[in-house]
């Protein structure tokens, strides 16, 4: 079946970057005394980085912060733009759909890395603190779009029934549209996941939230740049785990809800006989 | 078949076709006949097989088909789809102009590039003018979602006529529709086949396929059972099924006499009910200066699709919020939204929708939400409601085995019953059924009437008030309300309104019904 195949292939490629992110920190060991920058061999299978620390223990150390804070943004963003979205697709209030809808359009129109930055000359945030920005800039996007496919379920004559049953609004907006837009929420959290990863590598990439030398991948990135000449593992390494990250995590998504599709749809890949 | 007829080359031939899925044979062993300038139709109950013969002459099969058997085309592979649904395959984003001009530039290649435009113009005009479509000039420039569903269907026609279409598959084409639009689309069809073009028709309206048909094949799971002229088969059917099935079209009227000295139940007084129009304002939907539903009545509200009928029934049930006026429940106004109805109003009025299938929840078994109306409206615990809903379906007619399944996996008569199920566990004084029939095959509407029927046998208490376009649904009724265009014309006694009609447009409709059961 392709589809297996497809998934296997998105596990396997997230599952690499995902494995050394969480794991990685409990089987680093000990640093170890410093070498001479930019070295390969003696020891050091992936050489030494840009003050002579061993890349291979960077690497180990260095995914947790990206992948957590990502994973804790994108939570959070869903965090709360799920019940704004639901709250403001079943309301019959317009005034009330306008109050919670339209503050979110001005934060909309402002560009996310600008206010970022902005926001870290003036507060200069640690891990959580990015997070959290992180989390506010992908609001907009996530409760319109939950909205928008909420509003769709909630037009449904089975909207009605659950009313006419004197139905909790619990059961209605999670219970049903919730229920009738996970598709829809579920491939905008696959493009939101690689969206966020990109955001917060670039904000550590700029030196936003972490320390210059903190041990992250995009960090690692950006200060090993020097060397890339000398010692390109440095950067290769960290480079392709963020990108077989975004991109596993997209295959992941794209495969899930294929399947999800099949279940629910006869599929068509079977081929008529013939045709007359 | 006569010999006259077999002389005549058929456009399309269908032998011995087979069509299976998963080792089930969804139709088995048909054969068709295509004549030109004739209309062949295909009844049966929904699921016969009907539409899958139908597609096949389009060389269209289901998804995994496993497909035996020969399907010959006319040279070129022509063949027009009407489908039941035609705002489905109409770009919503273009005008019908452009719709029918992507057809049109292809017929006129030959000419040299300055008369193109000029051909194309023609033939388009003759095309809406052959699928019946006046004042083409005003109507090529609008969008299908600003034409009517009948509209929309001779722009699909039109379409199929400028590709050169020589057979046309008609797919339900009058489901859903009232007797006076039905009418139009038997003249639009028979124009069709009028210019030599042979028309398919498949159908569960038996009145249409009696006014229209040419040849009537009788399917049932997957096979033809019988088949012959309509004139033969409406007066000596053969076949056990086909007897059942034309014997399905006359609901036993009510003839039980409204109970007397009840009181009324629902009281409406000076509603008019408006619809927000865009930026324009609003528009009056319906208005009703006085209506009354008797306790243990049924009333039926007819009247054409877009008359207000049912918004008059989503004002009742508090599902339509923006209207003027008071309607009582018992002497005590009932508030419009349903929002602000407590427990035992919402209970007292229970409204069962038109579509079935999009009225429950894809995710969850029927059975689960029958019973959580017993819970939210009565206060019964979770294990009192299932049993509650269970006798309540199984007495409608769903044993447990289907209840308990999934809506996708029951058909849309069983789903209107569970849908009515659900309503009734609210143990309600007012049953609103919205067009609960329209959309079902003759034998499945009958079972559904019976149902209703037993419903105002058995509860003395219960009112009906039941939505339709179709007289022959209103003749269960004790008292008939006529409704046309957002006023009330007309209401009184079913069989004083059946017989002597005092409107108008009552009049008028009841002769259109006439003439096509009529069969001319």
């Amino acid at each position: 079946m392709r589809f297996t195949g497809r998934f296997a292939l998105g596990v396997a490629v997230i599952g690499v970057p995902l494995v050394l992110a969480l794991l990685g920190p409990l089987f680093a060991g000990d640093p170890g005394p410093r070498a001479t920058s930019f070295t390969l061999g003696d020891g050091h299978w992936l050489g030494t980085d840009f003050v002579g620390r061993d890349v291979w223990q960077q690497v180990l150390h260095g995914g947790r912060p990206v992948v957590v804070t990502a994973l804790a943004a994108t939570a959070l963003a869903y965090a709360v733009a799920l019940p704004l979205g639901l709250l403001s697709a079943l309301t019959h209030r317009r005034w009330l759909e306008e109050l919670l809808m339209r503050p979110l359009d001005v934060l909309l129109a402002v560009p996310s890395l600008l206010l970022i930055l902005l926001v870290a000359s003036v507060f200069e945030p640690g891990a959580v603190g990015l997070a959290l920005l992180v989390a506010a800039v992908n609001i907009p996007d996530a409760a319109r779009i939950v909205r928008a496919a909420a509003a769709e379920a909630a037009a449904r004559p089975a909207v009605e029934a659950l009313r006419m049953q004197g139905e909790t609004w619990w059961r209605m907006a999670v219970g049903y549209v919730g229920r009738a837009t996970l598709r829809t929420l579920a491939a905008d959290a696959g493009v939101r996941l690689t969206g966020v990863l990109y955001l917060v590598a670039t904000a550590a990439f700029l030196g936003v939230g972490v320390a210059p030398d903190a041990a992250d991948w995009a960090v690692m990135v950006d200060r090993n740049r020097i060397g890339l000449a000398v010692q390109p593992w440095a950067v290769v390494v960290p480079a392709l785990l963020i990108i077989a990250l975004t991109t596993g995590s997209n295959l992941l998504f794209d495969a899930a809800l294929d399947q999800r599709g099949t279940a629910a749809s006869s599929h068509r890949s079977t081929d008529k006989e013939r045709r007359p | 078949m006569t010999q006259e007829l077999n002389r005549v080359d058929p456009v399309a031939q269908i032998a011995n076709l087979r069509v299976e899925i998963d080792g089930r044979a969804i139709v088995d062993g048909v054969n068709l006949r295509v004549l030109p300038g004739r209309v062949t139709a295909l009844v049966g109950a929904s699921g016969s097989g009907k539409t899958t013969t139908g597609l096949a002459l389009l060389g269209e099969y289901p998804s995994g088909a496993r497909v035996t058997g020969d399907v010959r085309v006319p040279e070129g592979g022509l063949v027009g789809y009407v489908p039941q649904h035609p705002a489905a395959v109409l770009n919503p984003a273009r005008r019908v102009c452009a719709l029918l001009n992507d057809i049109a530039r292809t017929q006129v290649r030959h000419l040299p590039r300055r008369e193109r435009r000029a051909a194309t113009r023609e033939l388009l005009l003759r095309a809406l003018a052959d699928a019946q479509l006046p004042d083409a000039e005003a109507l090529l420039r609008r969008f299908p979602h600003q034409l009517s569903g009948g509209q929309q269907q001779r722009v699909v026609l039109a379409q199929a006529l400028l590709l050169g279409a020589r057979v046309i598959v008609a797919d339900e084409p009058t489901t859903g529709q009232d007797a006076l639009t039905k009418s139009r689309i038997v003249d639009q069809l028979s124009a069709v086949a009028a210019k030599g073009i042979a028309v398919v028709l498949l159908s569960h309206d038996l009145d249409v396929v009696r006014a229209l048909a040419d040849d009537v094949l009788v399917m049932r799971a997957g096979q033809v059972v019988e088949s012959g002229p309509p004139e033969r088969l409406w007066l000596a059917p053969r076949h056990e099924w086909t007897r059942r099935l034309l014997d399905a079209r006359a609901p036993g009227p009510q003839h039980e006499p409204p109970p007397i000295a009840a009181q009324a139940v629902l009281h409406v007084r000076d509603m008019t009910a408006r619809h927000r129009d865009g930026d324009r304002g609003t528009t009056v939907a319906v208005r009703v200066p006085e209506l009354t539903v008797q306790a243990g009545e049924c009333l039926a509200v007819v009247g054409r699709s877009g008359s207000g009928k049912t918004t008059l029934a989503r004002c009742l049930a508090g599902l339509h919020r923006d209207h003027s006026g008071e309607i009582l429940l018992d002497g005590r106004p009932l508030p419009h939204s349903l929002r602000q109805r407590d427990r035992d109003q919402l209970a007292a009025v229970q409204y069962v929708f038109q579509d079935a299938r999009a009225a429950f929840d894809d995710y969850r078994p029927v059975l689960d939400q029958v019973a959580r109306t017993a819970v939210r409206l009565r206060g019964a615990d979770a294990e009192t409601a299932e049993a509650e809903a269970l006798a309540t379906l199984t007495r409608l007619g769903l044993p447990e085995e289907l209840a308990s399944r999934r809506p996708a996996r029951l058909s849309g008569g069983e789903l209107q019953r569970a849908a009515l199920a659900r309503a009734l566990l609210a143990q309600p004084r007012v049953l609103l059924c919205d067009e609960i029939t329209s959309g079902l095959d003759t034998v499945t509407r009958r079972g559904l009437l019976d149902v209703l029927a037993g419903l105002l046998r058995d509860r003395d208490d219960l009112s009906l008030v039941l939505i339709t376009h179709d007289l022959d649904t209103a003749r269960l009724a004790h008292r008939i309300a006529v409704l046309d265009a957002g006023e009330l014309v007309e209401q009184g006694p079913a069989p004083r309104v059946l017989t002597e009609p005092r409107h108008p447009f009552t009049v008028s409709l009841m002769e259109t019904t006439a003439r096509l059961a009529a069969g001319t």
